[in-house]
């Protein structure tokens, strides 16, 4: 093991000495009372609205996070307008990918509100600390307890019922935590039958079970150092996806972890944190409940990564900066088997996912430096290289003939923002370029069923890297009563990867019209804005407003698929003694530029109205609170721009839920 | 640390006994298509003081394409002799009383490196009690012929990548097409390796002694074309085909070569129109290339059925 941190402290070394590029980190933390150090505020796992929130709930409420639907469960995180592939989603820095081919699980859906402190979300290459990305990054962190002089126990347990879908849900966690240990836990059930829309329709097929629990346990190995071990294991089953002709029968995934982390009171660096991680996630489909099916089809899905992360966080003087190295491998497979009418006869079979590896490897820095009291230098950038090799690669040559079995790629990223601070104004202005490699599917994905907009997806082992380059802005004012920000980005991505019709070819999935066939376009921009207002106006009652906008055009001026429309959100909240009161009114106006290339069709105008109350008591030194609330409370019937199928979305939903903690 | 690796160890292990178990997708294939490699003796012929050894895969003959490898040893002295020719010809006495033949080559090659004659016969038909193949030979040995014949069985071929069918064309000719490879397809592009094989109709009355070589005559045709258009006939499938397919043309071997890509396991249909060297269609129709999931996908008046 010694010999092992020599050699990543030599490695470092010598990364400070020719650090070309870098980022920003506002502290270090001096002693080891937190597990984690964290540069960047974090955000509370619950939502304004609504304590009791699932993780969806709560990214949808960031303003550069929209979503796919596909259901009432695991939502697909949009950043900045742009899918998954896009982004690189972790959970502390650990890379997971789902295991199935349709997204129907996304990372987000193997956490729950209970294990998580904080979302970390990185627009742009700024998230490139943790791996290549064009959108940015979204970083899930995980609940940690720092160590405390004495023994302590804190906890807490909240459940619940949503009237609408009768979901249940109960969550609970213990945490433990001493001088020298520090033990976390949790546990979450939730239990959903199908929803109903605002029609008072029962929408089939969208009911879920989540079981999800964690434990982390850490040990101090000496004043500065200490140990930790984490796990996740999530299930969920059979879950519905009315938007889709199958439904989940069964997800499971661990994620684990150890790590190894060092503080230093002296020098340049002053944490050190170190982790190798495992995880595997596997998908089973079920489409024996829709007996519209022609054909019954398995399609199970695995998925197994490992990896390391090790970071250091480094601070002299005015300079701060924080380095990071990212390896993982990953095998991705996923399976479909065809069932024909005579079940006597012989099964068909194909891998969608033919065995594919990936390899990444990444040094990343991100460097800041005050040059003044007011304002403040970022630059950072990344290097990466990333490896994949496709097993059956004769899957992919029949429609690449004579693609190679391995791919190496290498992606590099850089990024250089301004920030300054004038009275109660604030400007920060910011460049990036930085490349992606195709994803499994995008560059290993055989026959790969979309049914939004019906066509089965052939990925292309060639695809050039996709190439972003990026400017972002942002105007501020704030004063004690009132802030307003303006914020702006725009990409412009080289061979911006989509699916083309192919017209060769049939498809394999009998609901498909067609063979699509990832391509690169030569180029596509996406341009998004976000203004976010805050006004005090008493003592006891705030409003918030949010309005986003989003533009995207391929390198013919034809609209991009799932980009939001105009959208707004408004919320008023009052707060008394132990009373509070909040309302909120969101909504879509009519999406104008839809892209029915892509398979959209025109979404109308919406406008959803939340209300909830909450009321905190204390049982002797138990802090309870109650809350009680309506979503969609006039009951409008919709769907966004981004659910798939344009499945309607929840009606109304009246909710309530009870959280004790100590 | 080690208690952190331990459990990290059990954990990792529990995870690893999946709930489906993946498929493995070498066996996969092998469930239903046998692939044989080895040539192995199929029927042996004495004939004065000489040994005829005729090989063929997995020594047995089957219905369709077999390749065969002939040697000759010394009864006595179980050496190996060189023989100036060997022919070789095929007979299937019907219960009727009829003869017919099948296609084959004749006149053996002989291949110096491995010391054997190798030729190929297309049995079209198995062993049963309508009728009976025997194998005739003659060998000629320092300018003596030694003729000789034998009873031999042929078997249903279990595995339908080597399928044959036999039709009459347009131009009134017996045509015979037999699959010869792959034996075992992959998907994956695969080169698919078939003979065609027209009847010479005898144009004199049988004359010497039996079998009258004449009567009995099959030829590679030359120069023709094989359209292809695989498609997967299962209703569910909807017609579904593949892109990057080859039409089959003759090599210098005689054999027409082409490329089928197969896109799943499963029962794949290959649809023929035949053209001779003129450019004519002999037989085959044109499929529907139309996507109709719930339907059985129209098959080519000229077709063989495989499975994988």
């Amino acid at each position: 093991m010694k010999k092992l941190y020599i050699i990543f402290w030599t490695l470092f070394l010598g990364m400070n000495a020719n650090a070309q590029n870098t980022q920003a980190q506002k502290d270090t933390a001096k002693v080891l009372e937190e597990v984690k150090v964290i540069a960047i505020a974090k955000k509370k796992i619950q939502t304004e609205m609504k304590m009791a929130v699932t993780v969806d709930e709560f990214l949808a409420s960031s303003d550069n996070i929209s979503f796919i639907k596909r259901g009432a469960y695991a939502w697909e995180p949009l950043l900045n307008n742009m899918s998954t592939e896009r982004s690189t989603i972790t959970i502390d820095g650990m890379h997971v990918f789902g295991a199935c081919t349709d997204k129907m699980d996304p990372i987000t859906s193997y956490v729950e509100s209970n294990n998580l402190s904080a979302v970390d979300i990185k627009s742009g290459q700024e998230g490139s600390l943790h791996g290549a990305t064009v959108a940015g990054s979204i970083d899930l962190k995980r609940k940690s307890t720092p160590f405390s002089s004495e023994k302590q126990y804190s906890g807490a347990y909240q459940t619940g019922f949503e009237f609408n879908n009768k979901q249940f849900f109960n969550l609970g966690n213990l945490s433990y935590s001493s001088d020298k240990f520090v033990a976390d836990g949790s546990i979450s059930f939730r239990k959903a039958g199908d929803y109903y829309d605002g029609n008072n329709n029962e929408v089939n097929h969208s009911q879920y079970n989540k079981f999800n629990t964690s434990v982390g346990l850490a040990y101090k190995t000496s004043p500065f150092s200490a140990v930790r071990v984490d796990a996740i294991f999530d299930k969920a089953k059979n879950v519905g996806f009315p938007a889709l002709p199958m439904d989940l029968w069964l997800s499971r995934a661990i994620i684990t972890s150890a790590s190894y982390k060092q503080l230093f009171q002296h020098g340049l660096i002053r944490v050190w944190d170190t982790k190798v991680y495992y995880n595997a996630v596997e998908h089973y489909m079920d489409d024996t409940k829709r007996p519209e099916n022609l054909v019954h089809m398995d399609m199970p899905g695995w998925s197994t990564t490992y990896g390391l992360v090790s970071r250091a966080n480094l601070k002299r003087g005015d300079y701060s900066a924080e380095i990071q190295l990212n390896a993982y491998n990953n095998l991705s497979i996923a399976e479909m088997r065809m069932y024909p009418q005579d079940r006597s006869k012989r099964t068909m079979f194909a891998y969608s996912w033919p065995w594919v590896t990936t390899r990444f490897t990444s040094v990343a820095m991100n460097n800041s430096w005050d040059i003044s009291e007011n304002s403040r230098v970022n630059f950072g950038g990344s290097l990466g290289y990333n490896y994949n090799r496709s097993k059956y690669v004769e899957f992919n040559r029949i429609f690449h003939p004579g693609t190679a079995q391995e791919k190496s790629r290498i992606l590099p990223g850089l990024h250089a923002s301004y920030e300054l601070q004038v009275k109660q104004f604030s400007f920060s202005a910011g460049t990036g370029y930085g490349h992606r490699a195709p994803s499994v599917s995008e560059g290993y994905g055989y026959y790969i069923y979309n049914s939004f907009d019906r066509y089965d997806y052939i990925g292309n082992p060639d695809l050039k890297n996709e190439i972003s380059y990026e400017a972002n802005a942002s105007a501020g004012f704030k004063n004690e009563r009132m802030g307003i920000e303006a914020k702006v980005n725009y990409f412009y991505i080289q061979n911006y990867i989509i699916g083309r019709i192919l017209s060769l070819g049939s498809p394999m999935n009998y609901q498909s019209v067609g063979v699509k066939g990832y391509t690169s376009l030569d180029h596509a921009r996406l341009f998004n804005m976000a203004l976010n207002a805050n006004y005090n106006i008493l003592q006891h009652l705030h409003w918030k407003g949010t309005l986003t906008y989003a533009r995207a055009t391929d390198d013919k001026g034809g609209n991009l698929p799932f980009i939001r429309p105009l959208s707004y959100q408004t919320s008023l909240h009052f707060m008394y003694k132990s009373i509070g009161i909040q309302t909120s009114l969101n909504g879509d106006l009519t999406q104008i530029n839809y892209s029915p290339e892509y398979g959209e069709d025109q979404t109308p105008a919406y406008m959803i109205l939340n209300i909830s109350a909450n009321y905190s008591f204390n049982i002797k030194n138990c802090k309870t609170v109650l809350q009680v609330g309506a979503e969609n409370l006039l009951n409008e019937y919709y769907s966004t721009y981004a659910d798939w199928g344009n499945i309607p979305r929840m009606g109304r939903n009246i909710f309530t839920s009870l959280k004790f903690s100590f | 640390m080690e208690k952190a690796i331990f459990f990290l160890a059990v954990v990792c292990l529990s995870v690893i006994s999946c709930t489906k178990e993946k498929t493995d997708y070498e066996a996969e294939i092998a469930t239903v298509v046998t692939e044989h490699y080895e040539f192995k003796e199929a029927a042996a012929i004495s004939s004065e003081g000489y040994t005829i050894s005729i090989e063929a895969l997995n020594g047995t003959f089957y219905k369709g394409y077999n390749e065969i490898r002939l040697k000759i040893t010394d009864t006595r002295t179980n050496e190996n002799i060189h023989a100036s020719s060997v022919i070789f010809l095929p007979v299937m006495s019907g219960a009727d009383g009829s003869n017919t033949s099948c296609p084959h080559l004749y006149d053996l090659t002989y291949n110096a490196d491995d010391k054997y004659f190798t030729g190929y016969a297309v049995f079209t038909s198995e062993s049963n009690t309508n009728g009976s193949w025997e194998l005739y030979t003659s060998v000629i040995i320092n300018n003596k012929t030694y003729p000789a014949k034998q009873n031999i069985t042929v078997q249903e071929q279990p595995n339908k990548n080597l399928n044959m069918t036999a039709f009459t064309g347009k131009d009134g000719e017996q045509y015979i097409i037999a699959l010869v490879s792959p034996q075992k397809p992959k998907v994956a592009e695969n080169e698919l390796v078939a003979g065609i094989y027209k009847f010479n109709k005898p144009t004199t009355p049988p004359s010497g002694s039996f079998p009258d070589p004449s009567q009995f005559s099959y030829a590679e045709v030359n120069d023709y074309t094989l359209q292809l258009d695989p498609r997967m006939p299962e209703p569910s499938m909807g017609n579904h085909s593949s892109i990057n397919n080859k039409d089959l043309t003759q090599q210098s071997d005689g054999l027409y070569y082409g490329i089928v890509n197969y896109t799943m396991t499963g029962n794949w249909t290959l649809n023929f129109i035949m053209l001779n060297q003129n450019g004519k269609i002999l037989k085959g129709t044109e499929v529907p290339t139309d996507f109709t999931p719930g339907v059985e996908g129209v098959k080519s008046e000229l077709y063989i059925d495989i499975l994988f």
